[in-house]
């Protein structure tokens, strides 16, 4: 299925360390989709233990909501937040 | 000593008495490790959401670890609902599940579930445990994660394997340590003090935090009126002068009403949760709001906080008290004008004095409420009857009301009682329950029966689900969808097959005698209360609803009357 996004829709660029447990990726991925967020990009480099994930994110509601509850999951070392962008019209697939 | 043992040792270390589970194939190493200790005292409920939402009742009453095993598969899927409702109350616990063995995992082995995936969204934190070398330090970092900070349900899930492989490995963790205090905090009392109209509105985070006794150290020095969440009732205790009772849906007319009409909120403990808001445009319209909680996550949320505070309520209540206790808030005219709006909007004791009219919710609970001992604890089931302790139960402790209040969990209050009496042997425990809640978990009743517990259980029957049935009345134009429940059992003889013995009322002049037979009764015992199946819960919000428009019986009759002679 192909879904079209609001072209409105803002984007935000977020990169988050956290330790490299079992379904690590997708608790960070369930808190994204749970507090309204689409993920439109995602890269992920594994090293010692760590994961350091870069995210792009696309969503209407508050994205510091979502920033404080990915900083509250107990695997989560640190998450930063780049200034956001409206994101041009794009598809997802 | 292997993984199971690990287990037990990670028990006594943190004086963990009690535990709830149901045995199966792979958590059998840990049931075998419990033959040999006698220490934990393992109690075995009928279905493992009964375990669950036992463990949820023990923490709850106890302010202790709720505890709660089970095997792999549907013994894992089984717990989830009591699990999400520990998860939306913040109630501490730990979960461990057996999983298959870890080389079949991801084989869809007999009774694999990845419970893992699963259930990510209803815990705090969640492991699989593969080696027995990291169980230790495993154990110890989920019982301080599942009641520190915000508290929550842990979830540990161990492969067969892992639970019987010998390791000597010892627990190393390191609990993170607490963070300085906020320099908000002179902030806040600044702000308080220009307040004109000021109020106090607290949840759950009172007890979960241990603040009782701060919270009423600082509600008395400030004087400040007062509101309370479902889960923060008993917070002020029952003689508080100032308390207004609760807000939201079902909240009073007085609470919402000095809600609506503060300049300042002062949120303690509270996630201003959608049954407690109203329509969010509405809610409080002309206060600022000062947001107190242990969790960052919960400002700015719901609704902007012009200060938010994070940190142990204990000594945040502690320094404000301190802040204003030479210094008294002027602002005695709010006072006076909330004292009034209690007077005439508050939840009043119902009375019916007719011996042979119908037994009404309000009155009933309103009985209960003068005849029941001090050290009561209720623990209700979800619905109409829920409502109405919330409304007419006088707590002085909010340790003795347990109710879902985030999840809503029919079936909550009957395991929940199990639990809540566990934790306090020589208290009386009551669940007070509907009689579709009741349906949900009777299978409890054994369990009841097996341990002797002396648990009164409460069945308000409506005949149907009285609260959906309200609902449709009221605002899907009285078209009633499957509510119906006039083929229900005879509670009495239910009750006796599980060797309890029980009794009906269905007269206001049964309703004294009846409470006073089951609260004198050495033992189990089922009160079945008949009431009207087209009563219903006043005042209430429509749901999406400003708390402005609150629905009355009064207006509502008169609306009807209007639309009649129209």
């Amino acid at each position: 299925m192909t879904t079209e996004s609001n072209c409105e829709t803002p984007s935000y660029d977020i990169t988050c360390r956290m330790s490299h447990e079992a379904a690590a990726l997708e608790r960070l991925c369930q808190v994204v989709r749970v507090r309204g967020f689409r993920i439109a990009q995602m890269v992920v480099d594994s090293a010692d233990g760590t994961l350091n994930i870069a995210l792009t994110i696309q969503g209407k509601r508050p994205v510091a909501m979502l920033q404080s509850q990915l900083e509250k999951l107990h695997t989560v070392a640190e998450v930063k937040l780049a200034a956001p962008v409206v994101a041009a019209a794009s598809r997802i697939a | 000593m292997n993984g199971a043992q690990h287990i037990l040792q990670a028990f006594h270390h943190h004086n963990i008495e009690t535990v709830f589970g149901y045995p199966g194939g792979c958590i059998m190493p840990l049931y075998d490790a419990l033959v040999d200790d006698v220490s934990v005292e393992h109690v075995l409920c009928r279905h493992e959401q009964g375990c669950a939402l036992a463990a949820d009742g023990y923490a709850r009453a106890s302010g202790k670890l709720g505890v709660c095993i089970a095997t792999s598969g549907p013994g894992a899927t089984n717990l989830i609902t009591g699990v999400a409702n520990a998860y939306q109350d913040s109630i501490p616990m730990l979960v461990i599940t057996g999983q298959v063995p870890s080389a079949l995992i991801g084989t869809d082995a007999f009774q694999e579930t990845d419970v893992l995936g699963m259930t990510l969204g209803i815990v705090k934190h969640s492991y699989l445990a593969e080696s027995a070398d990291e169980l230790p330090g495993i154990l110890e970092e989920a019982i301080e994660l599942a009641q520190s900070g915000r508290p929550g349900p842990v979830w540990i899930d161990i492969p067969k394997d892992v639970l019987l492989a010998e390791t000597s490995a010892a627990p190393a963790y390191a609990p993170a340590q607490p963070k300085a205090t906020r320099p908000e905090l002179t902030c806040a009392i600044a702000m308080l003090r220009d307040a004109r109209k000021p109020l106090l509105y607290s949840g759950g985070g009172i007890s979960l935090a241990h603040a009782e006794d701060s919270f009423r150290e600082f509600a008395k020095c400030s004087e400040l009126p007062a509101v309370v969440t479902l889960k923060g009732i008993g917070n002020a205790g029952k003689h508080s002068a100032h308390n207004l009772g609760m807000l939201g849906m079902h909240g009073s007319r007085a609470a919402n009403r000095a809600v609506d009409e503060c300049d300042l909120l002062l949120v303690i403990g509270a996630r201003m949760d959608d049954r407690a808001t109203g329509k969010l445009d509405g809610f409080a319209p002309n206060a600022k709001t000062i947001h107190i909680d242990a969790d960052a996550s919960e400002f700015n949320k719901l609704r902007n906080a012009d200060i938010a505070i994070r940190g142990d309520l204990n000594t945040i209540l502690k320094e404000l008290t301190q802040a204003i206790r030479d210094t008294p808030l002027a602002i005695n005219d709010w006072r006076k004008q909330c004292q009034t709006w209690r007077t005439t909007g508050g939840f009043q004791a119902a009375d019916n004095e007719e011996p042979l009219a119908p037994i009404t919710g309000p009155a009933f609970i309103s009985q209960l409420s003068r005849t029941a001992p001090d050290d009561t604890i209720i623990a209700c089931d979800v619905g109409q009857h829920q409502m109405w302790v919330a409304q007419h139960y006088q707590f002085d402790r909010p340790r003795h009301h347990l109710t879902s209040g985030g999840l809503g969990t029919m079936g909550f209050g009957l395991p929940a009682a199990i639990g809540a009496q566990f934790a306090n042997r020589n208290s009386t425990v009551i669940n007070v329950t509907g009689d579709g809640s009741f349906m949900m978990n009777a299978q409890e009743l054994a369990t009841i029966r097996r341990y002797n517990l002396p648990v009164k259980l409460i069945i308000m029957d409506n005949q149907c689900l009285g609260m959906v049935r309200q609902q449709q009345e009221l605002f899907y134009n009285n078209r009633e969808s499957h509510i119906n429940l006039d083929d229900n059992p005879d509670f009495v003889a239910m009750a006796r097959a599980f060797d309890i013995p029980a009794l009906k009322i269905d007269r206001t002049d049964q309703v004294r005698r009846g409470i006073e037979t089951i609260l004198a009764y050495n033992g189990p015992m089922l009160l079945h209360v008949a009431i009207a199946r087209e009563e219903n819960v006043w005042p209430i919000v429509k749901p999406g609803g400003s708390n402005k428009e609150m629905i009355d019986e009064t207006r509502r009759t008169a609306a009807d009357k209007k639309e009649k002679i129209a």
